[in-house]
């Protein structure tokens, strides 16, 4: 391929040479789980939680622990009657997110125990955390695990179509992270004809509670749980919920204590800025202003709180993050469905059983939720994600 | 509804102490605000979703408010369109979104009549020759009409002659300037331009061109926020001192205010500090809750105006920073608050997953 031979010159390489890049498309796959790459990323996590720097940030230790060999261990456990079978399909491209800094290392990973070589492109905001992860697959690559130096590539570059459209030609993989429209944009570009892509569009999120069993649980434990689902991303993840339903008969209770209990570690943890209190109002007042069942019960502008009396999907379109809830009381599942649909991705749930909403979503044929997780794990690393049993999509069955 | 302001024109615009004003514009933003329940469906929701009770309001500050960007989201008329005599934009940028101010003729001739009182309380009665340092074009097109355009429109009015000093490309048009400034010399008279086109079309062309005008006696008159100049580390005192030197330019009237509330304009007094008039008012509220700060303290700029009528834009919170300096107690001897504005909020730059760079690859 004569693209092969070219010299980007706004190419940075953060990890990876270009010797590398240009070697890239002749890489060996290799079978999914390889033993080789657990050791890797069991290095990998202990050169990490080494680094006085990442005690710094939750999201990197909490991305170390989920690479220990424990874990990975684990994970190939629930595919053992694959391993022998599966083999990476190539090279992995990853299109990473501006504004999630460990997205990329997720998707790095489960592109690696899928068997590929990866070439990420970094956003050009500059994170602290991902430098701590790139510093640290650097010591790794440059001594005991030489020989898996081919398999990692981290680039970054100005927006450059043609450097893009490089790697789409190369891969075998495309991930894009980074909402409809970055998908919409690089989707423009494309991909061979055996090429397959994930895209990770824009969702929602909804927090269900069963009021008296929340009672029953302790209120500082959950609003902690609660504010790591939200807050600790600015409620702009898209597993941060937005809305919160109240079932059951204690729902007045629930909901005062629920809330003073958040507010207490609002006011204590979040630094919001002056224009979030703004971006919050607007939200809550264009949502208010079109629809007449609506009231603002918020006590301030750290937790923003509208009440509606009906559930629409036009409800989440307003999505301000930093703190603003919509709020219904439900009496049963089935007036929620127009928010369970295509856009939503995770259901956190509290005093539901998780099982039981499955079996739900699934009896009603819902076209969404791809996830229900207790609260406090809405941020948790997987190697499924948006509905997606990742190992599988970026491997081959090779059929005997 | 124009009957309730009648008796304030024959009152001038900065006479009023704090509560001979508090009383005369908390009926007026009441009547307003019933006005904008009845005839707006859109505001009527609002007042309900923030649970609104009229017996409630004691204060002028007790008014609701509602952020000024949702007159770039929504359309909101408190009357019928067909009464729409005229309609306001902001000036945006390309592809920003544009607020949109929907006029009927009542609104629109009150707007025009307090501008011009409020002006001629610093330029004094008489009609002044105006030059506008922007192109002819900027008034074009009549049906939608900028900020800037309104303004020159605004003037024009009561402008003796009004002569543009830019060409349609915003090129400087020398012999326009030099009519105005062979026949204008040693009399009083207006520049009129926005703070940036006048640096830049105006100042730096003659600086270029190394030529000096005389016009001691001239206002010059700019608007349009600071944010660019401030970039280019122009600071007010910069810019006055390099007008002095190119145009012998020694009165200087800068003024503050926004499209939503076209008419209430916040002038500059010979102290630097600029004036809220008896047709308005301002509030400084804090983030946090929303609760209103004290003169000195900076916070976020809520504004209040006794002019909206065809729109519910009577009670705004804006998106910019300012800190009350005083009330009724200026050097120059004008009543009511005065203030200074520190610039707009800092948008927020958040986690997440929802695309906020991405959008050119």
């Amino acid at each position: 391929m004569i693209l092969m031979q070219q010299n980007f010159n706004n190419l940075q390489f953060l990890v990876g040479t270009q010797n590398i890049l240009e070697e890239l498309k002749t890489v060996p796959a290799l079978p999914i789980f390889a033993p080789r790459m657990t050791e890797f990323f069991s290095a990998f996590s202990n050169v990490i939680l080494k680094d006085r720097r990442a005690r710094n940030f939750a999201h990197v230790t909490a991305y170390a622990y989920w690479i220990r060999r424990a874990s990975l261990e684990r994970e190939k456990n629930m595919r053992n009657d694959f391993i022998d079978s599966r083999l990476g399909r190539g090279v992995a491209f990853h299109i990473a997110p501006s504004n999630v800094p460990l997205a990329f290392a997720m998707s790095l990973t489960v592109a690696a125990m899928a068997g590929n070589a990866s070439c990420v492109r970094l956003s050009s905001r500059e994170f602290a955390e991902v430098e701590i992860i790139c510093d640290a697959m650097n010591e790794l690559l440059d001594t005991g695990f030489k020989d898996l130096k081919n398999y990692f590539l981290l680039v970054r570059y100005p927006h450059d179509e043609r450097i893009t459209e490089f790697f789409s030609e190369l891969c075998d993989v495309r991930i894009i992270w980074g909402g409809d429209n970055t998908i919409n944009t690089i989707r423009q570009i494309p991909l061979l004809p055996r090429s397959v892509e994930f895209t990770f569009a824009d969702r929602h999120s909804v927090a269900l509670i069963q009021s008296e069993k929340y009672l029953e649980s302790n209120a500082q434990d959950v609003a902690k749980k609660f504010y790591a689902d939200t807050y600790d991303m600015d409620q702009n993840a898209c597993s941060s919920p937005r809305a919160v339903i109240w079932t059951g008969n204690a729902t007045d209770e629930a909901r005062e204590k629920f809330w003073a209990s958040l507010e207490k570690i609002v006011h204590a943890d979040y630094e919001m800025q002056p224009i979030q209190a703004v971006d919050k109002f607007s939200a809550a007042c264009m949502l208010g202003m079109k629809n007449n069942g609506v009231k603002l019960v918020s006590t301030d502008n750290f937790v923003t709180r509208v009440e509606v009396d009906a559930l629409k999907s036009s409800c989440m379109d307003f999505k301000p993050g930093g703190g603003c809830f919509i709020e219904y009381i439900a009496k049963d599942w089935s007036e929620i469905i127009p928010l369970l649909n295509k856009q939503c991705q995770t259901v956190a749930v509290l005093g539901i059983n998780l099982q039981d909403f499955r079996k739900w979503v699934i009896s009603k044929g819902l076209r969404g939720v791809d996830r229900i997780v207790p609260f406090g794990e809405t941020t948790a690393l997987a190697f499924m994600w948006d509905g997606f049993d990742l190992i599988n999509g970026m491997s081959r069955y090779i059929e005997v | 509804m124009l009957e309730d302001l009648k008796s304030w024109f024959s009152i001038n615009p900065y006479s009023l102490k704090a509560k001979e004003k508090e009383e005369l514009l908390k009926a007026r933003l009441l009547s307003l605000t019933e006005h904008h329940r009845k005839k707006c469906s859109e505001y009527a929701n609002f007042l309900r979703l923030i649970d609104f009770d009229n017996k409630k309001i004691s204060t002028a500050a007790d008014i609701p408010f509602f952020p000024v960007r949702l007159f770039k989201e929504y359309e909101l008329l408190s009357m019928d369109r067909s009464e729409v005599f005229k309609v306001m934009t902001s000036s945006g940028t390309t592809g920003q979104k544009v607020s949109k101010i929907f006029l009927d003729k009542a609104t629109a001739m009150l707007q025009q009549q307090v501008m011009l009182r409020l002006l001629s309380s610093f330029l004094g009665s008489k009609r002044l020759p105006m030059l506008v340092i922007d192109s002819p074009q900027v008034i074009k097109d009549r049906k939608l009409f900028s900020a800037r355009g309104a303004t020159v429109i605004g003037l024009s009015f009561t402008a003796r002659e009004t002569i543009y000093a830019l060409n349609d490309d915003m090129s400087l048009n020398m012999d326009n300037v030099n009519y105005f400034c062979e026949k204008y010399t040693g009399q009083r008279s207006l520049i009129f331009g926005f703070t940036f086109i006048v640096w830049q079309h105006l100042y730096k062309e003659l600086l270029k061109r190394n030529i000096k005008l005389n016009l001691p006696e001239a206002f010059l008159m700019t608007g349009g926020g600071w944010k660019k100049l401030t970039s280019e580390s122009v600071t007010r005192q910069v810019f006055k001192s390099k007008f002095n030197e190119t145009c012998g330019i020694r009165h200087f009237l800068d003024h503050y205010g926004m499209v939503e509330q076209t008419g209430c304009s916040y002038f500059e007094c010979g102290h630097g500090h600029l004036h809220v008039s008896i047709y308005s008012d301002m509030f400084i509220r804090d983030y946090k809750n929303f609760s209103l700060k004290k003169n000195g303290e900076a916070g976020i700029i809520q504004l209040v105006s006794a002019l909206p009528q065809s729109y519910p834009g009577h009670s705004l919170l804006t998106e910019d920073e300012g800190i009350i300096l005083g009330e009724d107690d200026c050097p120059c001897g004008r009543k009511g608050k005065y203030f200074e504005i520190l610039g707009r909020l800092k948008s927020a730059e958040l986690r997440g997953c929802s695309d906020t760079y991405a959008t050119k690859f």
